[in-house]
């Protein structure tokens, strides 16, 4: 089928395999004298080891650890502190010291119940709190500052009619991908093959470079499909090969690392709990002079990307909203509890639930609708960035808030809630309105200095055209979607175009599938390649094109000062929610759900909303639903009913709208939209909940159990 | 790899025979059973004992009316529940909150009551109701009252050799009978805590009144006590009466933190709960 229009849905690559449950995940995959591995985790916080003492073991089982690595003990990504197996010092609960193989999993579960070891103890810091109480001696795993400068915003507080202070905590976020995390080690003579599931190939293979200490062609790396990732697969599954690609060197067999559902909910990364300080300066007449927002995050046990939530998380800390006077500082914390990582939004959900939250708290104290008061701050085309730079393409976000507050009949609603809340005893209604917006790709110059995609496009001599890319497909449609970018390029039918499960022996670096990049990055070198294999076209005959990424023209991004353009390009979102709150029980019923979005242009419609009802189910969710905690150090919730993440009974039908904006810098005009819908869902929920109790929350989720603690203060209150 | 032996019966007096013989396993749905055996993941299920399966007894299927209570076969799934006209609607509530679809196809009204936990959805209601559970084994039947039959969580009162072949559910005349559930979410989520209450008016004055909470102690609460107290008394209940009733189940309810909720939300939810039963009708 060859479409007219690129937003038309066609039937995604992967239906058939999905839909007929055909399609092979890594825990299907079965290959002869396969060895399981499971792991010994550390049962302490914090410690050092003394000695080990392993079970006898059984023929055919054996002990893989750190002295089998021949490179480096470290999982390979920004610092150097996170151990493949962790053999002198343990830094938190679940971490792999070592890992048992053989061929039966009910023995290894077995043997791994009965090793020993000895440690010698060290006090942990468990909370986030902890932690920013000694940041002086230890545990910075980065910092910034930028903005105005303290001692302005000093003398403007001196000044100012009021200043308000507030402090906001986010909780933790599990990924819930439907299919946990799986890795398969495959040894061969001359190279070690790793599968698995994952978002990024070329981290994986780096990872195992460094670790097993070779050359390039001596490792491979193979996506088996993917069940979900939303960041849970860009940086965890390193780890997972190193453990797999170590085992299977020296055993010289094939070994797969599997985890289980309670497994995955322990030890894998998760959404980095947040604290903000947000303190802001207002006049008489409720203008804003000045703002000073201070983030703390909490990394966990390693590094890992945390310096770069750190990053995402600042440059949203002011949402989309022009500050005069604006600094902010951050730090990502270390913690001895299970490292964060990767999660959808990548810290901007959490500095868009403050920021909303805080303003929203101010409208409200000034009696001034928080909609119609935010709209007096947003950012326009050719405003500066807080960190200068500039938002240089059309910004629509003024007319979104429009047309949503017409469709959602907004003024109308407000008034029959108040009605409804005053009569009805137990159930009261609220609405409540979240802006936001994603900066597109890579922060900084990461795509130019780090990434630099290379795409190719291989033409057979029977002129079929396959996608040589590192993008994963993890169910977001990539497949479908950059082939369908070839094709219209290229004039042909869709279906003519062939992706393959990427293989790092077979295709280039296009960079890691995250940030929102791969249809805008990706799928932009993808449609020069197309235009290139067609302007050079030969019947008949085998061809290959390739394409590298080229830096488009902005104000340079320095990462020491904290300024220049941090994204080539902005994605937005209008979130409006409407809520009934049961006031006896603290449950928030979700009754109406309107989203609207500026994403350039959508590639195919049906994905994009597939996006959006996904995204935005997640973020409202993280808003009010999903609760994690971590108890000494051990997370609590290990099933999924537990955490509880919504089903189809916790929310309603999505009404969403695409804005066409299209951006000179995507195919097709494309731009960023994986993270965007889940960025908006918390703080709009929470907005709701507020408007609907009239009482502020300070956090997110907001649960029932927080509810109630309020509504017991509130009452206890106006009894005194 | 360890096998399981296991028994599936033709008809309940082979299976009631059987057990006569040997200490087995009951398994009706699973959906309990299932999830408290499992191993991790690619090892199989650990039995200690043989399995002894009864969900296809046709015998343990029925539905029926005798006189004025309604007799439901221990093995009757909620799906069949759910479609059944003769269930009185409030269960129907309470079992429309419990699962999702395919739990629902395979977990029994048996099976949520032999378990025993004190979040189990059709117990509050089972409570107030004063339903009856009748037991067989080769030796005879019995049968005993729910509240005396539980006797904490996963532990009723029941001989090695007895199944529970059904539930007995008396005729309750209300004016008014609500199910309360509060959990995480509104599908596949464990009650944090639930509440039945039910009243009927005689004149202006309560004729009954009978209230039942779980997850809130190690097995569902119910106090006669109060509810005797309560006969008789004017209705809308004086606010005097209502704080004393609220008072006296804030002593008696001992709810803990875990982590699916804190005692003080449990609590709390369970007496507003209580309350806006008790002050509106
Ligand atoms: C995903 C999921 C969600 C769930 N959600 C809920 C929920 O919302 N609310 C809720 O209350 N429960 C819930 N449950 C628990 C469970 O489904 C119910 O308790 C169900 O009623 C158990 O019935 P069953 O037939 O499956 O019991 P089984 O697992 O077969 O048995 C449970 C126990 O009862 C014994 N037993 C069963 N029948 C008999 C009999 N006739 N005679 C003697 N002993 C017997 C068994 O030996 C066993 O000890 C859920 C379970 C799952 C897996």
């Amino acid at each position: 089928m060859i479409a007219k229009d690129i937003s038309t849905s066609v039937k995604k690559k992967d239906h058939d395999g999905k839909i007929s449950g055909q399609l092979a995940y890594i825990s299907d995959v079965k290959v002869d004298s396969m060895l399981y591995g499971v792991l010994y985790r550390s049962p302490i916080a914090y410690g050092k080891v003394r000695s080990i003492r392993l079970p006898p073991l059984p023929e055919g089982y054996e002990k893989i650890g750190a002295e089998h690595i021949p490179g480096n003990n470290f999982v390979k990504l920004l610092h150097n502190d996170q151990p493949i197996f962790a053999n002198e010092w343990v830094n938190y609960i679940g971490e792999p010291m070592f890992m048992l193989v053989g061929p039966k999993l009910d023995i290894l579960y077995q043997l791994v119940d009965e090793v020993e070891v000895d440690f010698e103890e060290h006090p942990a810091i468990f909370t986030l709190e902890e932690a920013i109480k000694q940041k002086d001696q230890t545990g910075v795993f980065a910092y910034h500052e930028f903005g105005e400068s303290l001692d302005v915003i000093k003398s403007i507080e001196k000044k100012a009619h009021r200043v308000i202070e507030e402090v906001y905590e986010t909780g933790y976020q599990e990924h819930v991908y439907l299919e946990p995390q799986g890795m398969l080690g495959i040894y061969k003579a001359d190279e070690i093959l790793v599968k698995g599931s994952m978002q990024c190939l070329y981290y994986v293979k780096n990872a195992l470079i460094s670790a097993l200490a070779c050359e390039d062609d001596e490792v491979r790396v193979i996506q088996s499909p993917t069940g979900g990732g939303f960041g849970g697969k860009e940086d965890f599954p390193s780890m997972m090969a190193c453990h797999v690609a170590i085992a299977a060197k020296v055993v010289k067999k094939p070994v797969m690392l599997l985890f289980d559902r309670a497994e995955d909910m322990e030890v894998t990364t998760k959404r980095h709990p947040a604290k903000f300080t947000y303190r802001t300066a207002i006049d008489e007449q409720g203008n804003i002079l000045s703002m000073n927002v201070e983030v703390f995050l909490d990394g966990g046990a390693n590094a890992g990307l945390s310096p770069v939530v750190l990053q995402r998380a600042l440059l949203n800390s002011s949402g989309v909203y022009k500050i005069p006077h604006f600094h902010a500082k951050g730090y990502a914390l270390k913690t001895n509890t299970v490292p964060n990582g990767a999660f959808r939004g990548f810290g901007a959900p959490q500095s868009f639930a403050a920021i909303e939250s805080h303003l929203g708290h101010i409208s409200s104290m000034l009696k001034r609708d928080p909609i119609q008061y935010k709209r007096n701050y947003l950012v326009k085309q050719g405003d500066p960035t807080i960190t200068n730079g500039r938002f240089r393409d059309p910004i629509l976000l003024e007319d979104m808030i429009q047309d949503l507050l017409q469709t959602a009949d907004y003024t109308k609603k407000k008034e029959a809630f108040r009605a409804f809340n005053q009569q009805n005893k137990r159930f009261k209604k609220g609405i409540g309105a979240s802006l936001f917006l994603h900066g597109c790709g890579f922060t900084g110059s990461g795509e130019r200095d780090h990434i630099k995609a290379v795409v190719k496009l291989e033409k057979t001599e029977q002129d079929q055209v396959l996608i040589k890319v590192s993008n994963s497909d993890m169910g977001q449609g990539a497949l479908t979607t950059l082939s369908k970018i070839v094709a219209k390029g290229l004039d042909l039918p869709y279906e003519d175009i062939l992706f393959p499960d990427p293989d790092t022996k077979d295709v280039p670096d296009s960079g890691p599938t995250v940030a929102s990049r791969t249809t805008m990055i990706v799928g932009k070198l993808l449609e020069r390649a197309a235009s290139q294999l067609k302007a050079g076209w030969q019947s008949g005959v085998a061809q290959e094109v390739v394409e590298h990424y080229i830096h488009e023209d902005m104000i340079p991004w320095d990462e020491e000062t904290f300024s220049g353009d941090a994204y080539p390009a902005y994605s937005w979102g209008v979130n409006l929610i409407e809520v009934e709150v049961d006031i006896l029980t603290g449950s928030v019923r979700i009754e109406r759900v309107y989203g609207s979005f500026d994403i350039g242009r959508a590639i195919d419609e049906r994905i994009v909303k597939g996006q959006i009802d996904g995204g935005m189910a997640q973020g409202i969710a993280y808003g009010f639903m999903e609760k994690m905690t971590s108890q000494l150090g051990k997370i609590q919730q290990k099933t999924i009913s537990d955490y509880g993440p919504p089903t189809a009974m916790d929310l309603v039908p999505i009404e969403s709208k695409l804005y066409d904006n299209p951006y000179a810098g995507g195919p097709y005009g494309a731009k960023g939209a994986g993270e965007l819908p889940l960025t908006g869902g918390a703080p709009a929920v929470q907005a709701a909940i507020e408007d609907a109790l009239q009482i502020p929350f300070y956090q997110i989720p907001v649960t029932p159990e927080l509810i109630i603690e309020s509504l017991t203060k509130k009452d206890g209150d106006a009894r005194d | 790899m360890g096998t399981v032996l296991s028994y599936r019966l033709a008809s309940l007096e082979e299976t009631i025979a059987q057990l006569s013989r040997e200490d087995c396993q009951i398994m009706a749905g699973g959906t309990d059973l299932m999830v408290q055996h499992k191993s991790p993941m690619g090892a199989p299920a650990r039995f200690d004992k043989p399995v002894m399966f009864i969900d296809h007894l046709k015998e343990l299927k029925q539905i029926d009316q005798v006189n004025q209570d309604l007799h439901i076969g221990a093995c009757c799934t909620y799906t069949e529940i759910l479609e059944h006209p003769l269930i009185p609607n409030i269960f129907k509530v309470a079992i429309k909150q419990i699962a999702a679809p395919a739990i629902r196809n395979r977990g029994t009204l048996g099976g949520n009551i032999c378990n025993a936990s004190p979040a189990g959805d059709t117990l509050p209601l089972l409570y107030i109701f004063n339903a009856q559970i009748r037991l067989r084994s080769s030796k005879g039947e019995r049968v005993v009252g729910i509240q005396d039959f539980i006797l904490g969580p996963r532990r009723v009162d029941r001989l090695r050799e007895e199944i529970l072949t059904e539930i007995i559910l008396p005729e309750m005349l209300a004016d008014r009978i609500v199910f309360e559930k509060v959990a995480n979410r509104r599908a596949d989520a464990i009650a944090k805590i639930s509440f039945a209450g039910s009243m009927r008016l005689e004149g202006g004055r309560v004729g009954e009144a009978r209230f039942a909470f779980g997850a809130v102690g190690p097995t569902i609460v119910r106090s006669l006590d109060i509810e005797q107290k309560l006969k008789g008394e004017a209705f809308p209940l004086d606010p005097k009466v209502v704080d004393g009733v609220v008072a006296y189940f804030d002593r008696i309810i001992t709810p803990i933190d875990d982590h699916r909720s804190t005692a003080a939300y449990r609590k709390t939810v369970a007496l507003r709960l209580l309350r806006h039963f008790l002050e509106t009708m």
